[in-house]
């Protein structure tokens, strides 16, 4: 058993990278026993690479990591649980259809004679559940599990291994307020157990609140290393953002018109409450905030994919049918997903269909579909958006992730929307495709389109929105003009729920 | 109802061997004959090839996989039995018990090794083997039918005894799989694995479960239960040609699902796979017994299958909506 201050786990210098892609410059972090640890960072400064070197999912391509005063040995996911390491990953990977007694040992059950000793694996589970402080019934399904106590199974599985070190990579994102504070307590008790916590999180008042040390990264390197009192919230911020706003975003002002979609007091219980704003023609809105407060849901449920309860959407004055993206889409509604592999796109079938799946109405001849007319529709996309494939009939698979997003959006603007909702546009593409991509929805409120855009990324929320909403845990918390809002401003809202920073 | 309550089962296979025996005792009720010595015999007699192979399919639904090349492997193995016996006279049922399973082991080694090795998808795999031992034995028995003269005696002897006069042979040995199987199932690793891996195939591979290796092994094992099943048919109908259990791998299925095998993978008993046989060979008896046209014996199949689905579909969508209701409490 290690003792309290330790050092468990030191990284230096760490490098790694994805084909022509730099994900790690250099990082450096050490890691003590009983000690909790926050890494912070903006969406890819290489936090979940790290996590990811040290789970045996990527191995590192330069600098040392050493576990106690062994060097760590990298490979597998199964090696890393050899040397004490844990992860917690954001989705727990848990097997729905077996107790949770089961899940904590599946692959190590105590065994008596030749069968399992499910009596002691039962005993065992529910002593290291009160251990934890929930008193979970091990031998419940863990199907029905809300995703806190599926974490403290996987919690319970990790100490269950014997495991020093436990990542958790963002851990609280999915969570409400009381379920967070339980999370805490179970932190403490492993701080307590002299384990090591390292843990990924966006929310900075919970960082502040349970951490020993926090860690920023940014770009792939560590910006600093600090004792949590040594540092505070607009240092921390700074760190993280550390750079200027550059030419990435090239907003064109747009003449800003009548009110095209109005939302008023929309709520789906489990998802988002009371919420109300309004997006002009020519005007680009950004709904920001965490993963998981509730932005997709509100542009799925103004879409018609899901219901909601109460609240109304109204389309250039009139009421939208609720639960139907087919009336949605009638009254010039665009959703692209943010999910492209999976709700965006077909992507098996060739770009050409793709492009041209939700404008039958413009090729149909007479009776038939005229295939001359959808080869001439998905030419004028590929010269507007200057999409990158080799034939038409390829299968979308084939095109690179930035050219998927170009088709998704092709598909989309193929319709002429005069409302454009999109989600994540440039999750998982190259700063170039971005710019791009950037471009084209200026100009798509530049036509008198107008504009929803859900974002993680604080960059492109301030350099291409006109104005901002802020949700946090499915409310409503904050909405800023372009001139009012500041990073600071957009991130101390989306953690915290204040309005000034 | 506190009462009532006390009695109600705990367990999926309890509810549905309460329904067994209820619907036992309609069918006994509406025609007396189905309860007695006789009756209840044959349908263990009437079971015990599907029931076996309702078993031996359990484990692969279990891993989201399917098994449709069982029927074929029965058809295979019954020639293939029959054609040596007829050559070797000097065979007798421990020959046709010996030979059986490892033909069906050939057979599940292919699966296997196509679906575990090149992780191609079962379905698609075991339909081409459904179709290429069908073939097969097209072409290796000419067109050759056996009959009750030319195979071993003792096999045929055995297939006719029956114990405490209900309970024939081939279904004890049923019930020797079932147990044997289910057993494993809850209380060995390997067991576990399989529900594991059909359950969440992607977190199977970050906890380091051994997937080629389960995945192979389950198949080889329904191969092995095919090839007895083949013995089990000869022993039934004591003749075989080459259309012997043609088209009956979706009646396998159909018995595992209605046993509360879920085709999704990740539950599902073989105990409840052999009541599943039963309850369907039940119905099927009874519906005869009470005199209707066996021309409805598909579609009360059909039937039967699509209630099995949708009480499966409604339990999971009532543990959702309590999921639901829940997050909604915690988010007010």
């Amino acid at each position: 058993m290690a003792q309290k201050g330790d050092l468990l786990l030191q990284m230096k210098g760490v490098q790694k990278r994805f084909g022509g892609a730099i994900a790690l410059r250099g990082t450096d972090l050490s890691i003590r026993a009983g000690e909790i640890h926050a890494l912070l960072g903006e969406n890819g400064a290489g936090k979940s690479t790290m996590l990811k070197i040290l789970a045996g999912v990527h191995v590192n391509d330069g600098g040392t990591i050493s576990i106690g005063d062994k060097p760590f040995t990298t490979g597998s996911p199964q090696a890393s649980i050899e040397q004490g390491i844990a992860v917690i990953y954001q989705e727990p990977s848990l097997f729905l259809d077996l107790t949770l007694a089961e899940n904590v040992f599946i692959g190590r059950q105590p065994m008596k004679g030749v069968a399992i000793d499910w009596a002691q694996a039962q005993s065992e589970a529910a002593r290291l559940f009160a251990e934890l402080g929930v008193p979970l019934d091990p031998k419940r399904q863990a199907r029905g599990l809300s995703i806190a106590d599926q974490q403290v199974v996987e919690i319970a599985k990790a100490l269950s291994m014997n495991a020093n070190i436990i990542l958790m990579d963002e851990p609280t994102a999915a969570l409400s307020a009381s379920e967070v504070e339980r999370l805490m307590t179970v932190m403490k008790s492993l701080k307590a157990a002299n384990k090591a916590v390292i843990f990924v999180s966006h929310r900075l008042d919970e960082v502040f609140a349970i951490s020993d040390y926090i860690t920023v990264m940014r770009d792939g390197a560590t910006v600093s290393e600090n004792p949590v009192g040594g540092t505070d919230l607009q240092k921390v911020i700074k760190e993280m953002v550390g750079r200027e706003l550059t030419e990435l975003f090239p907003k064109t002002e747009n003449k800003i018109g009548d009110v095209a979609l109005e939302i008023k007091d929309l709520t789906n219980p489990a998802y988002f409450r009371n919420i109300s704003f309004t997006v002009r023609h020519g005007e680009i809105v950004a709904l920001a905030g965490l993963v998981g407060s509730g932005r997709s849901e509100v542009a799925r449920a103004i879409f018609g994919i899901d219901k909601y309860t109460t609240g109304s959407v109204k389309v250039n004055g009139k009421d939208l049918a609720k639960g139907s993206p087919v009336a949605a889409m009638a009254e010039k509604i665009a959703l692209v997903p943010e999910d492209r592999r999976q709700q965006g796109l077909f992507m098996i079938a060739s770009v050409n269909r793709n492009i041209s799946m939700e404008s039958f109405d413009r090729i149909k001849g007479k009776i038939f579909l005229n295939f001359k007319k959808e080869r001439a529709l998905t030419e004028i996309w590929r010269e507007k958006l200057s999409i990158k494939y080799e034939a038409q009939s390829n299968p979308v698979e084939s095109l690179s992730g930035g050219n998927q997003q170009k088709t998704v959006l092709a598909k989309w603007l193929a319709t002429d929307p005069d409302i454009l909702i999109v989600d994540e546009p440039t999750r998982g593409i190259d700063v170039g495709t971005k710019a791009e991509v950037h471009k084209l929805i200026n100009a798509a409120a530049g036509e008198g389109k107008a504009v929803l855009m859900i974002s993680s990324e604080l960059p492109e929320v301030l350099g291409m929105a006109d104005r901002i909403i802020i949700m946090r845990e499915g409310h409503k918390v904050a909405e800023l003009s372009r001139l009012e809002a500041t990073q600071e401003k957009v991130i101390a809202a989306a953690t915290t729920g204040s309005k000034g920073a | 109802m506190n009462f009532l309550s006390r009695f109600k089962p705990s367990s999926r296979e309890g509810s549905l061997g309460l329904i067994l025996i209820v619907t036992i005792a309609i069918t006994g009720i509406i025609n007396p004959r189905f309860l007695t010595g006789d009756g209840t015999r044959d349908l263990f007699t009437s079971t015990a090839v599907v029931a076996l192979l309702a078993i031996g399919m359990a484990p692969i639904i279990i891993m989201r996989h399917i098994d449709l090349s069982v029927a074929s492997t029965v058809g295979l193995t019954a020639w293939f039995i029959a054609d040596l016996c007829a050559k070797h006279p000097e065979f007798t049922w421990v020959q046709c018990f010996i030979i059986g399973p490892i033909i069906g082991m050939v057979v599940g080694v292919i699966n296997g090794l196509l679906v575990a090795g090149l992780r191609l998808p079962s379905l698609v795999v075991t339909l081409g083997t459904l179709y290429i031992v069908r073939g097969a034995v097209y072409v290796i028995s000419n067109s050759v039918d056996y009959n009750a003269q030319e195979m071993p005696p003792s096999l045929l002897d055995l297939g006719q005894k029956v114990y405490f006069g209900i309970m024939p042979f081939t279904f004890l040995l049923v019930i020797f799989a079932m147990l044997i199987t289910a057993w494993f199932m809850k209380y060995r690793k390997a067991g576990r694995d399989c529900y594991a891996i059909g359950s969440n195939p992607h977190a199977a591979d970050l906890v380091g479960i051994k997937v080629f290796r389960r995945t192979f092994l389950a198949f080889v094992f329904s191969g092995a239960m095919s090839g007895l099943a083949g013995v089990f048919y000869l022993m039934r109908f004591a003749q075989v040609d080459s259309t012997a259990f043609y088209g009956q791998e979706l009646a396998v299925v159909a018995a595992a699902v209605i046993g509360g095998v879920t085709i999704a993978g990740g539950s599902g008993t073989t105990v409840g796979a052999t009541i599943g046989a039963l309850l369907v060979q039940t119905i099927q008896g009874g519906l005869a017994a009470i005199g209707v046209d066996a021309f409805w014996k598909s579609a009360i199949n059909g039937l039967l299958l699509i209630v099995a689905i949708y009480a499966d579909r409604t339990l999971a969508r009532k543990s959702e909506n309590a999921l639901l209701a829940q997050r909604i409490k915690e988010r007010a």
